[in-house]
């Protein structure tokens, strides 16, 4: 159990090319911090740096306050579980999660103990002693947390460890990655580039993108309060619509003008602008699909063509054309429909669709900045 | 119908065609190890020591092989014992260190050093005879102290054959390594605990091919013993019963030194040509 600080820490790999930018964090004792982004990000170099496998180019890792820049992986009370297992092929189950105990020297019996308890807890007692050729994939997974788990570690590391399973099985060992953090309650530092996985894991999300961080908060902060597009974008699924429009104020109130549609911006998001005192101009709106609504013509209904609709199951996702060719996506619950109305969204369907002031997320179109943060 | 027929078809020809390349096979075998054959049946040849007009013995018996052991054979025959193995323990350990070293490090000079070794390997070994020679000369490493100065000479640029061994260990993921090293594994722990054991066939092959090269050389170990029986290896030693005053009466008991000489090799072979075949294919085929 212990606080990991990461100050001004940078990766510059031969030739000049910067992997991670400044990487300023602060993970306080048992959190599960996550880091999300897309391939190349620096995420997992970054973690690897905390684990001692990555070279520091500058600034400094402290881990309980201690700072660890120069000390080898094994004395910096890490474990580590790797996206592609690294199970040891020689050795059975047993030997793969005994082997840094009895590297330590741990007398036999107490090895068993260790073993056969995190075992028990992972619920793979039956299979220690095969070898990992004859377990299945989740097996493995379950085994690498094993090892990690005896060593006791202040801090537990998670490249990617989801990432080589089937989609099933993913999320089945997401949940019982929540029910491990209860039993060990440890600090966790977890890498992946799934968003789904971050917001369902993370006390705090960690978002990257080339080797700079975009935010860190909640799930709650940054999906609802994203601090730029990128962000905006990544989190979520399907990811959110992003139209390029105007902001008008007229007499202290803000509208958006999206396809020739008046919306006003009410609500706290509409005082927020004028506290920041936001001029009438080019603005980039975003819309969650989920926060779009189907719509009788109206006034402010913006009207568009179905091109695709996708069956999910307890949802709708629909591909729209507005008039002037912006492709949106909208996700409507099945069950807000009716047989009639599920049975006119076909492609080439005339709908309309609107949506409230409160689901708006404003960005300043040249910094690409969230205008109410 | 016509699918059966034309499936049937397809099976005799197969069996046809691997008739025909089992046939040709058995006598190429047959050809490659008639003078094996012959050497044994030599050996065991009693009525005369001479060259003969015939391959099978009219009386056989064990004279030649106690004639061997009353000869100066045993030493030379623990003289290349020890150079072979001495070389293989070496050469090995030297080797596979090195293979490890530039498959898992990253250091400068890195990519020119493999590519100046690689350079340097081609050149062929005879060329610095003379110039070891002198250098084993000395440092008094030279005739009947030849023993040490070929191990020497064989061990002193092993690291160059990094090639096989280098090949196969960047097959290994090295997040074993990482993993290792986590779990509080020194490099060296890394190495003998996780990597050798993964690499059991290079390892095989390194020894062997470390072991038979001293094991079989002729040239560099009649050079360094420069006429000293003392300093004889096997090959030089022999090769002194076939000069033309010699010839007649040792003739026959060359052939059982050969028999004898051939049958340690033999032996390993056929206990690790499993792994040797892995090893020779399989730094190759998953790199």
């Amino acid at each position: 159990m212990a606080s990991v600080k990461l100050t001004n820490v940078k990766k510059i790999y031969d030739k000049n090319v910067v992997a991670v930018h400044d990487f300023n964090l602060e993970i306080k004792d048992k959190e599960f911090v996550v880091f999300v982004g897309p391939s190349g990000c620096g995420k997992s170099t970054t973690l690897r740096m905390i684990a001692g496998l990555e070279d520091i180019s500058e600034g400094t890792v402290e881990i309980d306050g201690e700072v660890v820049n120069d000390l080898q992986p094994k004395d910096r009370g890490i474990a580590m579980v790797f996206q592609n297992y690294a199970l040891y092929p020689h050795m059975s189950v047993y030997d793969n999660i005994a082997f840094s105990l009895r590297l330590k020297k741990v007398p036999e019996d107490v090895i068993y103990d260790k073993v056969t308890k995190a075992a028990e807890i992972l619920g793979i007692t039956e299979y220690l002693m095969r070898k990992p050729r004859a377990l299945s994939g989740g097996q493995r997974q379950r085994v690498a947390i094993g090892r990690a788990m005896v060593r006791d570690s202040k801090v537990f590391l998670m490249d990617e460890p989801l990432s080589n399973l089937d989609a099933k099985l993913r999320n089945q060992m997401r949940a019982e990655i929540i029910l491990l953090r209860q039993k060990l309650d440890t600090t966790f530092i977890y890498v992946t580039h799934d968003q789904t996985e971050a917001m369902t894991l993370a006390d705090r999300i960690v978002i990257m993108k080339d080797g700079f961080i975009m935010q860190v908060g909640s799930p709650d902060e940054v999906f609802d309060m994203p601090d730029n597009l990128f962000v905006a974008e990544f989190i979520g699924a399907p990811k959110m619509n992003i139209v390029r429009t105007k902001l008008v104020c007229e007499g202290g109130k803000y509208y958006v003008t999206p396809f020739g549609a008046k919306i006003p911006v009410d609500g706290d998001k509409g005082k927020a602008l004028a506290a920041r005192n936001v001029k009438s101009g080019d603005v980039l709106l975003g819309v969650r699909p989920e926060h779009i609504q189907l719509a009788k013509a109206a006034d402010h209904a913006i009207p568009c063509t179905l091109v695709v609709d996708e069956m999910m199951g307890s949802e709708l996702h629909l591909h729209v054309d507005t008039e002037d060719g912006s492709r949106l996506i909208v996700r409507v619950p099945t069950l807000d429909l009716d047989k009639e109305e599920r049975r006119a969204l076909v492609a080439g369907a005339k709908l309309h669709i609107t949506f409230e002031g409160k689901a708006m997320h404003l960005f300043d179109p040249d910094t690409e900045k969230n205008l109410l943060t | 119908m016509n699918n059966e027929k034309r499936h049937m078809g397809l099976k005799t020809l197969n069996r046809a065609s691997n008739t025909v390349i089992y046939i040709l096979l058995v006598i190429i075998s047959v050809i490659w190890l008639l003078p094996f054959v012959f050497i044994v049946f030599q050996s065991f040849r009693v009525e005369s020591t001479w060259q003969v007009g015939y391959v099978i013995p009219q009386q056989w018996g064990l004279q030649n092989y106690i004639n061997l052991w009353n000869s100066d054979f045993k030493r030379w025959y623990l003289n290349t014992f020890i150079i072979a193995l001495a070389s293989a323990v070496l050469v090995t350990v030297i080797q596979l260190c090195m293979s490890y070293t530039l498959s898992r490090f990253r250091f400068k000079m890195r990519g020119p050093l493999m590519r100046f070794m690689l350079i340097l390997g081609m050149f062929p070994g005879m060329l610095t005879m003379i110039i070891l020679y002198r250098v084993l000369a000395d440092l008094g490493l030279t005739q009947a102290n030849a023993v040490p100065g070929l191990i020497l000479v064989g061990v002193a640029s092993s690291g160059m054959g990094y090639y096989v061994s280098k090949g196969f260990f960047d097959t290994i993921p090295k997040s074993l390594d990482e993993a290792a090293r986590v779990d509080g594994a020194t490099r060296f722990q890394v190495l003998y605990k996780i990597i050798l054991p993964l690499a059991k066939p290079i390892v095989i092959y390194t020894i062997l091919t470390a072991f038979m090269g001293p094991w079989g050389d002729f040239v560099f170990a009649r050079y360094v013993a420069m006429g000293t029986s003392a300093g004889y290896n096997v090959a030089v030693g022999m090769y002194s019963w076939l000069t033309n005053d010699q010839i007649n009466s040792w003739y026959t008991t060359f052939c059982a030194g050969g028999v004898i000489v051939a049958l340690p090799v033999t032996i390993l072979f056929m206990c690790l040509q499993k792994y040797y075949v892995e090893g020779v294919t399989g730094g190759a085929v998953k790199g």
